[in-house]
């Protein structure tokens, strides 16, 4: 019994710290843009995709495996800049101030789509060169680990980049004050494509390091971003301390429901979740209140 | 320096501004007045690069820069200061002074002096230096949003109701600030609802009421145009 | 360029035909849409071509779900990523109750649109807390569950293998000996749900739709509940998406979790952008390239038809946002009224003379508003302290005062936009101090806001309409019925941007009056007029007072303005009443003279 509890904390924590990282890139974005980015799922599948196409030329050694860990991160971000381009671009004209919703879920379509022509529906599966641990007298993947460690360590780089680089405290001045920040002549479009990019590295790397344990498959993105919304959500949008609490404890829930019911109703469960809190406390637990009241 | 004519500008479909011209030199402090509603806030933010003007030209150095973002026009030297004392509430007083100056090329030795200059003009920033923006008081926050603006060394100033919210014994020392700040070769440019304020350190004044220019004329000669204005009139107000 | 002016006497007005007033300038569009549902719907089944056939009668069920996404999206202001989910809802209720439980498909249409629309209602809780992108969330998560459930529960839906049906009745050529009975179903719901969906854009519900979508505020001066809007809208999306759910069954003759992917629900919303929303061919042409150009007439790329909603619908966002045919139809709009202006002759409208003076009517002591020791804070800032205000009937009565003296926020206090924290307000002996602003709005108070506003989507006729669809109290000295004839004749189609904004102001209060309110709050109405529309302004207001025996309260910083047209002011300052009685008695209070002096008044 405590075994079982066991497996389902470790790996729900496991399961949750992927929900923190998608938040956590949700975040940067969203604080400096407003934007909520539907693609970031499938941006994320992509990252688990690149660790696919290296599996596929045979069994990685952990040397390559960590010389490709930044070029995944370094071509998801080149994609999310673009895809940041885009989504931008009508903004500065037209008086729809909500395009985005529209144009990123077009992009998340199109990047699902693309997958769907060169693989078909089936999820590939990628391999990585790292033991499974040992915790509770049960075999852990080793990427459950390592996405635990991923989210520390990208919460902390974030905190750095945020609070001590130039650039970093610009683009979070983006959120606190967006008319204080152009009146100090702060190139706002540029910033926010910065953090598109930046949101870019931290998504490719967390799919990349994850891929041996996630379906990555032309309609699993959508999951993905849900979850990680989910989690957002119960943290609190835009805190990144939110992320990292709302992440594990919407993965311990889904671990949980997933033992009591059974794999197809992770989403149900994850959607009465979100359902709720939104209903009754929409700014999450580390919110700024300004979650969107009616 | 800067010289708008003929400026119509407003929000959306509210027009606010009818047909206004203003203009500033080198070393000039330009006072314009008006009740609310007036358009003051709006003349400044069309300067400023926040409103594109329906109608008529913003010249700055001799460059039509109507319409342009308050990007380019920070890069160009011209600088707004919001109204409400509007900082970056949770970065520090120090770091707040380097995203003033993060816009303009880099220049060390420059911004290092301009921070000297502003801490010791404001004294108390210089104790709060690592604190942040959002435990200061108003007045505090309002002497570093100047200080924002001035570490970006601008050759022209905008400066939206640099009083609100401030403590009677505050305004002296900003008010001297920005007497000398003109002095040393920048044009400024101060919005005031009320008069008395800021009249003593201005060299020209500038009445706007309802959108249009009602009157301008030498700050010293301002009260007595006022009266005569006002005797004109024939409502009650008077 | 044109101008239309009022003429002085009212003409009598002209009969319109049935046609013009039911559907208006939006009468071609519904022909050309039901010309083309039909053709596509019967002309393949006439040349007897099952292919074609087919194809076109999942075309036309998908354009019946298009169509209430439109009305979801545009008219109700919803995003709903989710429709594919009511959709199948609808299907799986219909099959299941057809085959696994024997129930008459006659009857098992009942049950299917009841699931739909019980999934509608799902829909609109969330709705009534969040919107826009979270709204979207949560209906595209409902989208993904609903396969995974139906896998889930394979007991009752059959899970992967999913339900065969047959009818093959419904698909022999046996009318005229040419036409299925399915097609000509398909075309006949397919068309009437087209012009239902034209009915309900032009009715009373429609209009408080969107104006509730537009903007929640305005909605509720009008008496409009924004929630209650958004619940009968998901209301009767669903069950429209749920009617072309439950013939999809028929067409196909299978229902399974692959039936109801994520996929259509992304095609009932890209097919609304890419077509153009708010337009009533847009659902028929967006589907038509979303679905038909991809499945049917690319066969081969069948796996590009979702790149192809992507790069679609991502094209239309950055090139053309208002979609082909909304596209088409500003081109065409803009062409037809290339500088036309409209200069609005409102007195004349409301049976007055021009500078004839107006008959002073008699002073009444009567109260109609009361706030007694009203307080209201937000945190630590005391907006509104301890105030006392009377307003009598038929008075023009000014509120001023500096910016953050409390006159707003008094103003919203009256018309239920802000709750008294402490204190009471009576209008009219009723204690309204705790109602929400849309019952007080019922009560016969109406508003306007700083900006005006006017709705871009309606017309200038309809948004003087929903002034009088706010009539919510008789009032004794309704404006005449030929003046508000005469009102429509004019305005008519017109598009808010031909009149300027001076004249937007007279708009609004032309609104406010129409809606017979006793008492009208105006918030700080005058800004952005020119001193010669201000004075205008002032004389609407007194015939208003006169002739119709409206009481106003009027927020503003135009102190002549204040001083030329009120009957009695009150000032503020910093959240108190300084002074308060006629004109003549409050520019004499020392209280106030400082106020003036302060200002460039000086």
């Amino acid at each position: 019994m405590i075994e079982e509890l066991g497996i389902i904390f470790v790996r729900g924590v496991g399961l949750g710290a992927i929900f923190t990282l998608i938040a956590l890139s949700f975040n940067v974005v969203q604080s400096s843009s407003g934007i909520l980015n539907f693609a970031q799922g499938n941006m994320f599948v992509l990252g688990g995709f690149i660790a696919f196409m290296i599996s596929a030329q045979g069994d990685p050694s952990r040397l390559m495996w960590f010389a490709i860990l930044p070029v995944a991160g370094i071509a998801i971000a080149l994609l999310l800049t673009f895809q940041g381009w885009v989504t931008l671009l009508p903004l500065r004209f037209s008086t729809q101030q909500n395009s985005w919703i529209i144009t990123t879920m077009a992009a998340s379509t199109i990047i699902g789509a693309v997958m769907l022509l060169l693989k078909g529906p089936w999820a590939q599966t990628a391999s990585a060169p790292f033991e499974p641990f040992n915790i509770f007298g049960t075999r852990t993947p080793a990427p459950y680990i390592m996405a635990m460690i991923a989210c520390v360590v990208w919460y902390v780089v974030l905190r750095w980049f945020l609070t001590k680089t130039l650039t970093g405290l610009a683009i979070s001045a983006l959120s606190q004050d967006l008319e204080a920040a152009r009146a100090a002549g702060l190139k706002v479009r540029r910033l926010q494509l910065i953090a598109f990019a930046i949101s870019g590295l931290v998504i490719g790397t967390a799919g990349y390091i994850v891929a041996p344990i996630i379906s990555i498959a032309a309609d699993t993105g959508i999951k993905y971003v849900l979850n990680g919304f989910i989690a957002s959500v119960v943290g609190g949008m835009g805190s990144d301390i939110g992320a990292m609490v709302g992440g594990p404890l919407v993965g311990v829930l889904t671990m949980f429901a997933i033992y009591e019911f059974g794999g197809h109703f992770q989403n149900v469960v994850s959607l009465l979740v979100l359902v709720l809190v939104l209903m009754f406390v929409p700014e999450g637990l580390f919110g700024r209140a300004r979650a969107r009241r009616v | 320096m800067l010289e708008a004519k003929n400026i119509s500008a407003g929000y959306g479909s509210v027009p606010v501004l009818r047909d206004v011209d203003v203009a500033v030199n080198k070393g000039e402090i330009v006072l314009i007045v008006g009740e609310n509603g007036a358009g003051k806030s709006t003349l400044l933010r069309t300067l400023g690069g926040f409103i594109k003007p329906e109608r008529g030209t913003v010249t700055y150095n001799g460059e039509d820069v109507t319409g342009q973002s308050p990007e380019k026009l920070v890069r160009k030297g011209l600088r707004l200061v919001l109204d409400g004392h509007r900082v970056f509430p949770e970065i520090s007083v120090f770091d707040n002074l380097r995203l003033g100056a993060a816009a303009k090329p880099a220049d060390k030795a420059g911004f290092d002096r301009a921070v000297e200059n502003i801490l010791t003009v404001f004294p108390i920033l210089k104790e709060k230096l690592r604190a942040y923006a959002r435990d200061l008081s108003g007045g505090q926050q309002q002497m570093l949003a100047l200080g924002q603006a001035f570490v970006a060394q601008p050759t022209v100033l905008l400066c939206d109701e640099p009083s609100t919210g401030l403590a009677q014994a505050l305004l002296p020392p900003i008010l001297t600030f920005l007497k000398n700040w003109a002095a040393s070769g920048t044009a400024i440019i101060i919005v005031e609802q009320h008069i008395d304020i800021a009249l003593p350190v201005a060299d020209r004044a500038m009445v706007i009421e309802r959108g249009q220019v009602k009157l301008s004329c030498a700050a010293s000669d301002l009260k007595e145009q006022l009266r005569k204005l006002n005797e004109g009139r024939s409502t009650a107000a008077v | 360029m044109s101008a239309v002016t009022l003429p002085n006497q009212p003409a009598a007005p002209a009969r319109q035909s049935w046609i013009q007033a039911r559907f208006g300038s939006d009468f071609r569009e519904l022909l050309i849409g039901a010309i083309l549902i039909a053709a596509t719907g019967l002309i393949p089944d006439i040349a007897n071509s099952s292919y074609w056939t087919h194809a076109f009668e999942l075309v036309n069920i998908f354009i019946i779900a298009s169509i209430c996404q439109n009305l979801l999206l545009v008219d109700a202001g919803q995003t709903s990523f989710g429709m594919g989910a009511i959709f199948g809802l609808a299907g799986y209720g219909a099959a299941i109750a057809n085959t696994m439980h024997g129930v008459s498909y006659t009857w098992s249409i009942v049950l299917g649109l009841l699931a739909s629309l019980a999934g509608g209602v799902l829909f609109a809780l969330p709705a009534l807390r969040v919107q826009h992108f979270y709204l979207g969330f949560v209906t595209l998560s409902a989208a993904v569950v609903l396969p995974e459930l139906a896998m889930a529960f394979n007991t009752y839906t059959n899970g992967i293998i999913g339900i065969s049906l047959q009818f093959d009745e419904m698909h022999k050529r046996t009318i005229f000996g040419m036409i299925s009975p399915l097609s000509l179903v398909v075309v006949v719901v397919t068309i009437a749900v087209l012009v239902i969906h034209a009915l309900i854009h032009r009715s009373l519900l429609g209009r408080r739709m969107r104006i509730a979508a537009e903007s929640p505020e305005a909605a509720q001066a009008l008496g409009v509940s924004p929630g209650m809007m958004r619940f009968i809208a998901f209301l009767v999306a669903g069950v429209g998406t749920g009617i072309a759910g439950v013939i999809y069954p028929v067409i196909v003759g299978f229902v399974g979790p692959t039936s109801f992917s994520l996929d259509i629900s992304i095609l009932f919303f890209f097919a609304v952008i890419v077509g153009g929303r708010g337009t009533l061919l847009g659902p028929i042409i967006g589907v038509w390239i979303l679905y038909l150009l991809p499945n049917i007439l690319l066969a081969e790329f069948v796996n590009w038809r979702l790149i192809a909603y992507g790069v679609a619908a991502l094209l239309i966002m950055i090139l053309m946002p208002d979609g082909i045919v909304g596209g088409f139809n500003n081109w065409r709009r803009k062409k037809r009224s290339a500088g036309q202006r409209l200069d609005l002759n409102v007195a004349a409208v409301l049976g007055t003379q021009q500078g004839a003076p107006a008959e002073h009517a008699p002073k009444s002591d009567q109260v109609l508003v009361e706030v007694k020791q009203g307080r209201k804070t937000f945190g630590k800032v005391v907006a509104v302290d301890n105030a006392d205000l009377v307003v009598k009937v038929g008075e023009i009565h000014g509120l001023v005062g500096a910016n953050g003296s409390g006159k707003t926020s008094l103003l919203n206090v009256l018309s239920g936009f802000s709750r008294l924290d402490a204190g009471s307000l009576h209008v009219d002996g009723v204690d309204i101090t705790r109602l929400s602003p849309h019952r007080i709005a019922r009560l016969g108070i109406g508003r306007t806001f700083q900006t005006p506003r006017i709705f871009g989507n309606m017309s200038l006729w309809e948004n003087i309409q929903i002034g009088r669809d706010a009539r919510f109290s008789g009032s004794k000295t309704p404006i005449p019925e030929a003046s508000v004839e005469m009102l429509r004749q004019t305005l008519g189609e017109g598009s808010p941007d031909w009149v300027p904004h001076g004249q937007r102001r007279l708009l609004e209060v032309m609104r406010v009056a129409l809606q017979e309110s006793k008492l009208l709050l105006l918030d700080e109405p005058a800004a952005g007029l020119s001193p010669e529309e201000r004075k205008q302004f002032g004389a609407l207001l007194r015939q208003l007072r006169d002739q119709y025996g409206k009481t106003f309260v009027l927020v503003e910083h135009d102190l002549d303005l204040v001083w030329g047209v009120a009957d009695r002011i009150t000032v503020m300052d910093a959240g108190r009443i300084v002074a308060s009685g006629t004109p003549e008695e409050v520019a004499k209070d020392p209280a106030v003279r400082h106020m003036f002096i302060e200002s460039s008044h000086a």
